[in-house]
């Protein structure tokens, strides 16, 4: 099968995908809980329509796709907001290191991602490679605050809803690859590009499949404490004893 | 040189969320274990370090140093622990219609949250030390906090009547 057959049925799958998660959103109710994240999947769906409606002159795609890119992009790290704000809620001794911490994160992300805007600005010849590479510093602050939530959610042992979780997940693992597939897109030829192109259409459906597993799973049973056994507590309080004493 | 640091970005983000899944089914099974107050206290005391630094030579020292280290890390890494497992057991009892079961489920999350940010300063100076065990840093200070973390989930479990009895006992 070619790959340009195979890039349109993900994307048409892709669709389906789409439509089922906001009819789950809507069904669910789950707009209320987590309203950017009903936005942004809500603006996926109306971008993939509008750019499946229609023939579209070359540029006026060019400019309604890059930004519905930016609107998307700016989205996503509304929905990074959102889960780091209802990660944190219940926990004000950790809430006002977790925001301090956050926020030195986002200007060390900005710093880099102006970084690499610089180094491949220098080869940046047309309007579109302008865009690409100010996609690719956008999609490293994205992919970086991800990242922030899971280390500092992980440090502070702080326990994840299960569709916060589902969220982060889907929305981390898209922008990884996405991030992948901008900064290498320049450095690949005609053909190694449509396999960038494969790869984003399966990752952005992956993470659709992750936020459809995460909203549809059952909601989790609490946890119940399970003691060790004594003996090897006791074995173990020895062997420190002895290591203390020798 | 930047591209290269954009795509270690994000490789090691795609580790990050594959081991963050694992952890998730790992903890789906949260347990609390038991930990030695008095053999906490030992490992810490600095007289016995002292001893030790008397006694031996340098790199035997050294080598015991670490050793111990080693396993002040695994207690302070099941305080930890258990202070997550407490955080999330009393979530629930913090939305409690009863005032002042909601009321102490708070100060216990409060105390458990500071536990884990004790944990992650003692990580740290152990981890120092460790790595130059002429340092003499000590996480005191996380003991205390501990055993009031203790007396307040133990009141906790007086005032609600199911459950959290179990878990003042297990801690």
């Amino acid at each position: 099968m070619p790959v340009g057959s195979l890039i349109h049925d993900l994307w048409i799958a892709s669709i389906a995908l789409q439509c089922l998660l906001a009819v789950i959103l809507l069904a669910k109710r789950s707009w209320r809980k987590h309203p950017m994240f009903a936005a942004y999947v809500f603006f996926n769906l109306l971008q993939t329509t509008i750019m499946l409606s229609g023939h579209w002159v070359p540029t006026a795609f060019f400019y309604t796709f890059w930004t519905c890119e930016a609107i998307s992009i700016v989205l996503g790290l509304a929905v990074v907001r959102e889960i780091f704000t209802n990660i944190f809620a219940p926990h004000a001794a950790l809430r006002k290191l977790a925001t301090i911490i956050f926020r030195v994160a986002v200007v060390a992300l900005i710093v880099l991602a102006c970084g690499a805007i610089y180094e491949q600005s220098l080869s940046a010849k047309t309007i579109a490679r302008v865009v690409v590479v100010a996609t690719d510093g956008t999609r490293i602050v994205e992919l970086g605050l991800i990242m922030f939530l899971f280390l500092s959610s992980s440090a502070f042992g702080l326990h994840w809803r299960q569709n916060e979780f589902g969220i982060a997940l889907g929305l981390g693992t898209c922008a990884a690859v996405e991030l992948i597939n901008v900064t290498l897109m320049t450095h690949m030829s005609p053909g190694g590009g449509e396999v960038l192109s494969l790869v984003r259409s399966l990752s952005f459906n992956g993470s659709l499949l992750i936020w459809l597993g995460y909203l549809l799973a059952p909601p989790e049973r609490p946890t119940t404490p399970v003691d060790v056994p004594k003996a090897q507590l006791e074995q173990w309080n020895q062997a420190v004893m002895e290591l203390i004493n020798r | 040189m930047i591209t290269v640091i954009v795509i270690a970005l994000a490789l090691c983000a795609v580790v990050l969320f594959y081991m963050a899944v694992r952890s998730r089914r790992k903890h789906a099974v949260q347990s609390l274990r038991q930990v030695d107050l008095a053999a906490f206290h030992t490992l810490l005391d600095r007289d016995d370090e002292l001893f030790l630094k008397r006694k031996l030579s340098r790199s035997k020292f050294v080598g015991i140093k670490r050793h111990r280290i080693r396993v002040t890390v695994r207690y302070v890494a099941r305080i930890a622990s258990n202070a997550s497992t407490v955080l999330h057991a009393s979530e629930g009892a913090r939305l409690s219609p009863m005032p002042e079961v909601a009321s102490t489920a708070a100060q216990v999350m409060d105390l458990a949250a500071q536990i884990r940010l004790q944990c992650l300063l003692a990580m740290f100076k152990l981890s120092l030390e460790y790595a130059i065990p002429s340092l003499q840093l000590t996480p005191a200070m996380l003991v205390p906090a501990y055993q009031t973390l203790r007396e307040n989930v133990r009141r906790l479990g007086d005032l609600q009547t199911q459950n959290s009895v179990p878990l003042a006992n297990a801690i």
